[in-house]
């Protein structure tokens, strides 16, 4: 069995590749992030909740660090530590209605790790209410934790402890190492079904395909996304469309999608960027990926897509987003640059140009920001949602405290 | 021997035979392979001076190559070198017997503008100037010497490209400099003869301002401007058009060039040139066009697809930003059935983008093309 050193090495082993971009695109970042911390949850030595909350917020703050414009390593951990307090949750409500109605005995810890929660959320009723805010519709809280309440009564944190718990020790005691053993696999569990959601992420967004496009539609798609290319191509195998693609200069990413839909057998037109506008007006969709959606439904997306978007809401052509529910962040762009990047300008105007250069200032941003009124459609492993939607899926799987990791 | 003999040439044949099959397929491929929205649009065959037939004068010739390869680009200065061209044509002309100069000079200028047309279509400002042209030599005087008649084409030639031209191009320029204040940040697209003036004219006139060139693939000519601006003196900017979301929030002004003016108030100008317009409406900065009056044509036009003109697709395939070629992921495009690749040259600009006009005789909205086209019949 792997020690905390092997882990320790992992880890830094992870936070190089994301330093030096060995690692990249956001699929692949957010499965190696899921794995590493299901490692760090099995591995690490662990015996109260928020020690492996806190466990895991350092190690994904490290990660974080390591490359901050990817923004799904952060949705991951998030997702991660939205999990175990769900389970945490879960286990404690069903403990307590195992426990006779006299055992007001919950752990220490656990009265602890609630009223830090208790401290930081405003004040509630009853501990019920509390488990609710947490909670969303999708949970694994059992309705017995109404019943319960009676006895989770003593655990408002008023100071007042019942003199019976003295003497419950050792059963609390027991209670503990039984509780938290029983914990870690339930995790585990879910974490692993967190890495098969990442795994099957392309298929289940594939498998829409058909509700979306008709025949003989003319589809514009902007630069290359893996998620997009699946799409395409399992609605290809039924119904016959063609496809235009903007190469975004100078990235050439378009060259890439256009070659790999055409070897399908989709029929596929290449544009430059200037084109887009004149030929927006006989396209029926845009149907594009993005590199994170933020909290308020806007995206950031590979420079040039602001242009696509703007083009298509002047020809009142839906746009149609693909993406994995991975990328939604609960960030929100209070500054639209400061998700951008601005890379080396070098394919634009090369040194062979050198006196040119040196006068001149020369812009070559990597991202674009698009606002979500621009946006008709999301459509990611759960269905399509519009993008008013969204805050209720970043409510059911983040926490508010973990926005800043 | 003669065995020998029989068998190399029908050897030699047969290559031959294969080789032509193998070419002509590749130019069905290559026709089968234009995007089927365009298709009524050829791609210009280029200049080809060996199929020329004996009545092209050499200058018209030469242009038309030029023409074909793009070493002279823009609506002005393709018009100035046409015109230029057929005075020299003119000049050297000699009305055969039995028939008048005015009878017998257009159609002697006919395979000469056909040729030009078959080496790159031609522009709507050139279509007026020919016009013009062929107006002037229908209303000439019959009684007029030749030489005489000659010299009097050649003069109304100079002064069309004089007042049309040169001279409306200056007036322009003094109406866009009341346009430009101090602090001012000016966005153009690609490359416009008559926006370039208006920006060293204004740098010469002291007015403190930057520039951000907004530039796109493949002509890539906004690079020739910023080379003219960079050596005056002006403060540029220069990024490729998908950054111009990024770049347009600095902008207070934007300036843009025409191919040519609809009647519907729409502009048809250099592909790009919609987006720009489109994307700065969007955040309210106002879009000036600078355009002379022979451009304005007389016919409307909806979209970018009825009307357009294609370039060689090939260019699309070099990712190189300087002269030596560099091929890219497309290279063998043509061997790939289902890709096609598409150059346009042109696009058209909705009207409700563009938020005033300057021409020599004034500043005007758009929707006062047909107006000023009215002016000039009555005239």
């Amino acid at each position: 069995m792997t020690g905390p050193r092997d882990l320790n090495a992992q880890i830094e082993s992870l936070v190089n590749r994301l330093r030096r971009r060995q690692v990249v695109g956001s699929w692949s970042v957010s499965l190696e992030t899921a794995l590493l911390l299901r490692q760090v949850v099995s591995v690490a030595r662990w015996n109260q909740v928020n020690v492996l909350i806190n466990l895991v917020k350092d190690v994904g703050g490290k990660l974080v660090m390591a490359q901050p414009r990817e923004l799904a390593v952060g949705n991951i951990v998030r997702r991660v530590l939205r999990l175990i307090r769900d389970v945490y949750n879960s286990e404690v409500s069903n403990s307590n209605t195992n426990l006779t109605s006299t055992s007001e005995e919950v752990e220490d810890d656990d009265k602890d790790y609630e009223d830090d929660n208790m401290i930081k959320s405003p004040p509630q009723k009853s501990k019920t209410y509390d488990l609710q805010s947490y909670s969303g519709p999708g949970s694994i809280i059992s309705s017995s934790f109404f019943s319960s309440s009676a006895s989770m009564i003593n655990l408002l944190g008023d100071g007042s402890v019942s003199g019976k718990e003295a003497s419950l020790d050792y059963d609390r005691n027991l209670l503990n190492s039984f509780f938290f053993l029983h914990l870690k696999p339930t995790i585990i569990s879910e974490l692993q079904e967190l890495i098969n959601e990442l795994e099957n992420m392309y298929v289940n967004i594939a498998d829409q395909a058909m509700e979306h496009i008709h025949s003989n539609e003319i589809i514009m798609t902007v630069g290359k996304s893996r998620t997009v290319e699946m799409f395409l191509k399992t609605a290809a195998k039924k119904r016959k469309f063609s496809i235009v693609v903007a190469e975004t200069s100078p990235k050439y990413l378009g060259h890439e999608m256009a070659l790999s839909l055409s070897q399908a057998g989709i029929d596929t037109t290449v544009i430059s960027d200037s084109a887009i506008f004149a030929v927006m007006s006989r396209v029926n969709k845009v149907i594009m990926g993005t590199h994170a959606v933020l909290a308020n439904g806007g995206l950031i997306s590979v420079s040039g897509t602001q242009m696509v978007a703007t083009a298509a809401k002047h020809h009142s052509t839906p746009v149609v987003v693909c993406t994995g529910l991975y990328k939604l962040s609960p960030l929100y762009p209070y500054d639209e640059d400061s998700f951008n990047d601005l890379v080396a300008p070098d394919p634009v105007m090369s040194f062979d140009e050198g006196e040119l250069i040196d006068k001149v200032t020369i812009l070559n941003p990597y991202y674009d920001y698009v606002s979500p009124e621009l946006v008709s459609l999301f459509i990611t492993n759960t269905g399509g949602h519009p993008p008013s939607y969204l805050y209720r899926l970043i409510n059911e799987n983040y926490d508010p405290e973990d926005t800043v990791i | 021997m003669e065995n020998e003999g029989n068998k190399k040439s029908i050897k030699e044949r047969t290559k031959a035979k294969h080789k032509e099959k193998q070419s002509k397929e590749m130019n069905e491929s290559s026709n089968k392979q234009v995007a089927a929205l365009f298709s009524h649009l050829e791609i210009a065959k280029g200049a080809n001076a060996s199929l020329a037939s004996r009545d092209i004068h050499p200058a018209v010739l030469v242009i038309g190559l030029q023409f074909a390869d793009f070493k002279i680009c823009g609506a002005n200065a393709r018009c100035i070198a046409t015109l230029t061209a057929f005075k020299k044509v003119i000049q050297d002309y000699k009305t055969p017997e039995g028939t008048t100069l005015s009878r017998h000079l257009p159609t002697h200028l006919s395979p000469q503008i056909s040729y030009l047309v078959n080496s790159r279509p031609m522009s709507v400002g050139m279509g007026n100037a020919i016009r013009h042209l062929k107006l002037e030599i229908s209303t000439m005087d019959i009684d007029l010497a030749d030489d005489d008649a000659k010299l009097l084409l050649c003069e109304k030639i100079d002064n069309f490209i004089r007042d049309r031209i040169t001279v409306a191009d200056r007036v322009i320029v003094s109406y866009g400099l009341q346009k430009i204040q101090d602090g001012d940040v000016i966005l153009t697209y690609a490359r416009s003869s008559v926006v370039q003036a208006l920006l060293l004219e204004a740098h010469a006139k002291g007015i403190q301002f930057k520039v951000i060139i907004v530039d796109s693939r493949p002509r890539l000519e906004g690079k020739g401007l910023l080379r003219c601006l960079v050596d005056a003196g002006i403060s540029c900017t220069y990024a490729f058009l998908h950054a111009v979301g990024f770049v347009l929030k600095d902008v207070s002004k934007v300036f843009l060039g025409a191919h040519a003016f609809m009647s519907n108030g729409a502009l048809y100008s250099r592909v790009g040139t919609a987006m720009v317009a489109m994307m700065a409406k969007e955040k309210n900065i106002p879009v000036i066009v600078c355009c002379e009056t022979y451009k304005f044509a007389e016919k409307v036009q909806l979209d970018s697809f009825v009307m357009n003109e294609q370039g060689n697709p090939d260019e699309m395939v070099n990712i190189s930003t300087t002269s030596t070629p560099k091929a890219g992921l497309l290279d063998g495009w043509l061997h790939k059935p289902d890709l096609k690749l598409l150059n346009l040259l042109h696009d058209l600009t909705p009207s409700k983008y563009i938020t005033t006009v300057i021409t020599e005789v004034g500043m005007i909205p758009c929707t006062s093309v047909p107006v000023i086209l009215r002016e000039y019949k009555q005239v």
